[in-house]
């Protein structure tokens, strides 16, 4: 199934993708003979879409995550004794399929945990799916901040900055440029979906605590999948305001960007706190506009001091190319596979209880070093990346500017601030 | 919202160039039902699979000769002409099996194909979106700027529009094709062969909704999952225009692509509600379109 998924990317040829696919399933398979035959192996179901607007951040995590289990797997597994099998599954980007698919999984793969989604809606559609059948549910990149509170579960742990940390980010740096400039209005533009809504009210609510005097004077919703923004890119700039706001994400933000630059949108506005991942730093190295201020959660180049970062660049690289980096989505998917490990090896057992209670509250080696889980949501401590798009000489793709690059750490912006008032907000759950 | 005219124009500009769009793609799906009764739901995924193919065609001579514009042209007509073939080829092998079946047979006849096409896309082109990148640079006008690129498709859109009315009130294929919407058994009994027209409707139709594919990829990327979204405007479009109408077609795609541009200045909320007031208006105060004919109900 995960090949079958896999040799539909174009990122990947066929002959990488037969390499790749059959070294890591021979990988996958050796030590299951050599170390524990008949042992359990741990099965993963992995959720990610690979048609919607998603699609173009599902194919590094689905490059790199058999590199990650085969990495385990040479040492029999997860204990030395439960070699890892990673069943991928596309969710469309849609919440009902992708429910579905989990379900499927659960029942008929005997998954012991799910990794995914990449759209919150579909992440949140997966929570009441695995709090059912109490299988754990490691949201690697979806993020809104409804996942970890209001619709909680604690099977859930999630690996990246959420929504509202990331908004609150932005914040962070909006607000020093609005103290430096004198911006006095501004325009919000979201994709009108759970992640848009969720992180544009955020930053609306924490600017205006921050910076009162800074007006919105528009709220504009395009829908998940909008394909011509020439519309609204038009009206923002015969709004004239002094900076916009964007909770876009995925296809449509590449599409978003590459428009605006062509109808000259940012000689016009500033658009500063815009999600730019890896994947669009690499993917848009011609057309992106130099000098915008972008976010990202996992940028590899801020990172190369932490030994895992360093370690996991140099093995994906040996396999897909010194050309090749692993994007944000890879990094937090790298670190999900890596947490779980940790976690069941605190375990001592690969039982979902006890490795749930393990990873609760447990602070892990990352990618991005060592961080701790919140331990009244599951939410990891973790920071949110900004910067100036700048080229430098080491890449051959822009990256934020290293001597300017803002770090937000995530207790400094999560909220609500106290464990008290997250509790109050979480869903009561039987 | 914004008082100043420069600013309005350049709205009426994005609505134009939206319009285009939609008329381009709804005028051979609305051509398509109008003579034959077939509701092709897979009229925007052969759209998409000639934007994939102009893509390819493109990329190849790009590889050659380098980026430049002027290689939109060649891609744009070999995709077009390649679609042009494979509509033929669909309607001679599969659609023709369907002339007189229920509609919820046509229906799944073309879902199927919706799903075959989607796999063969994902397989040879892959989940990226793609889009051809051109040094298109911002061109001021009235103290803002715009994406020059918008003013080449309104005029593409009017260039193909005349040529559209010039071929079907002028030429006498053109006055068969309108006469097979009215009666398809007058046409038959004056001994004009139906099949041939309609596997020329079939493949017009396909073939102009390729043609906007490829000149729109400059802007718009392709990417899975767009046709359906595409598939539901280009409805909305022909049920206001009216079914086998050309005029109404170009009317109703004006109307939807201005007023959208225009709600997302005005009431952003309600921007995509206002096309479907509009539709809901149409289907209770004239069920067969603003210019289409009562007789075909």
């Amino acid at each position: 199934m995960s090949d079958q998924l896999m040799k539909h990317f174009k990122g990947i040829n066929r002959r990488e993708f037969l390499v790749t696919g059959l070294g890591a399933g021979v990988v996958a398979l050796v030590p299951r003979l050599a170390f524990s035959q008949g042992a359990e192996p741990y099965r993963i179901g992995v959720l990610l879409p690979t048609t919607g607007a998603g699609a173009n951040y599902s194919e590094r995590p689905i490059k790199g995550l058999p590199l990650i289990a085969a990495e385990i797997n040479k040492r029999g597994g997860f204990l030395g004794k439960h070699p890892i099998e990673l069943i991928f599954r596309d969710t469309q980007t849609k919440p009902d399929v992708g429910a579905r698919e989990a379900r499927s999984l659960i029942l008929n793969e005997k998954v012991k945990t799910v990794i995914g989604a990449w759209s919150s809606a579909v992440a949140m559609a997966v929570q009441e799916i695995v709090h059912e059948y109490k299988v754990l549910h490691l949201a690697a990149t979806s993020n809104s901040s409804k996942i970890v509170n209001e619709n909680y579960t604690p099977y859930t742990f999630m690996f990246g900055p959420n929504s509202q940390m990331q908004s609150s980010a932005t914040v962070v740096a909006v607000s020093k440029m609005i103290k430096e400039k004198g911006w006095k209005n501004y325009v919000t533009l979201g994709l009108d979906y759970e992640w848009g809504r969720d992180a544009q009210k955020v930053f609306v609510a924490e600017l205006a605590k921050v910076s009162p005097e800074t007006k919105l004077s528009k709220e504009l919703w395009a829908k998940l999948g909008e394909t011509d923004f020439t519309s609204y890119i038009t009206a923002i700039m015969g709004l004239k305001p002094d900076f916009v706001f964007g909770a876009i994400a995925g296809k449509d933000n590449e599409t978003f960007l590459q428009q605006a630059k062509a109808a000259g949108f940012f000689q016009r506005v500033v658009y500063p706190g815009v999600f730019l991942p890896v994947t669009e730093l690499m993917q848009q190295r011609q057309t992106l506009p130099r000098g915008i201020f972008g976010l990202n959660r996992c940028p590899f180049f801020a990172l190369m001091d932490k030994p895992l970062m360093k370690k996991y660049v140099e093995l994906y690289q040996a396999k897909f190319g010194k050309d090749d980096f692993p994007d944000d989505f890879a990094c937090m998917y790298f670190d999900s596979l890596n947490g779980l490990d940790q976690a069941i090896t605190k375990a001592g057992t690969i039982a979902t209880e006890a490795v749930r209670k393990a990873m609760t509250g447990a602070t892990l080696d990352t990618c991005r070093g060592k961080l701790t889980f919140r331990d009244c949501n599951n939410q990891l401590d973790c920071a949110s990346y900004l910067g100036e798009v700048v080229d430098v000489p080491e890449y051959p793709f822009p990256i934020f500017n290293p001597k300017t690059l803002i770090v937000v750490e995530g207790r400094d912006v999560w909220l609500p601030a106290s464990c008290e008032d997250v509790r109050k907000i979480q869903k009561k759950r039987a | 919202m914004p008082t100043d005219w420069g600013s309005l124009l350049i709205q009426l500009f994005s609505g134009l160039s939206r319009a285009m769009m939609l008329f381009l793609v709804s005028s051979g799906l609305s051509l398509i039902f109008g003579v034959m009764n077939i509701l092709n739901f897979a009229h925007a995924t052969l759209w998409l699979l000639g934007g994939y193919i102009t893509f390819s065609i493109y990329t190849l001579l790009a590889g050659y000769y380098g980026v430049s514009i002027l290689l939109l042209a060649p891609a744009v007509v070999a995709a077009t002409l390649a679609l042009f073939a494979i509509g033929w080829a669909i309607e001679r092998t599969l659609v023709r099996r369907m002339y007189g079946r229920e509609l919820p047979e046509q229906l799944l006849l073309t879902f199927a194909l919706i799903l075959i096409i989607g796999d063969l896309i994902r397989l040879f082109w892959g989940v990226q979106n793609l889009r051809i990148v051109l040094p298109i640079e911002p061109m001021p006008v009235l103290g803002s700027f715009v994406n020059p690129y918008l003013f080449f498709i309104i005029a593409v859109g009017l260039i193909v529009a005349g040529l559209l009315w010039w071929f079907l009130a002028r030429t006498r294929t053109g006055k068969i094709v309108r006469a097979a919407v009215y009666s398809r058994d007058m046409v038959s009994a004056l001994g004009i062969r139906i099949p041939n027209i309609y596997a020329l409707v079939f493949a017009l139709g396909v073939a102009i909704a390729a043609f906007s594919a490829g000149v729109f990829l400059p802007i718009i990327p392709i990417g899975l999952g767009m046709d359906m979204d595409l598939i539901v405007q280009c409805f909305a479009v022909v049920v206001i225009g009216g079914f086998g109408s050309i005029v109404g077609t170009f009317v109703a795609s004006l109307l939807v692509g201005i007023v959208y541009s225009f709600s997302i200045l005005i009431w952003p909320d309600g921007a995509l509600a206002i096309i479907f007031v509009i539709l809901v208006a149409v289907l209770i105060w004239r069920p067969w379109g603003l210019f289409g004919t009562e007789m075909r109900f």
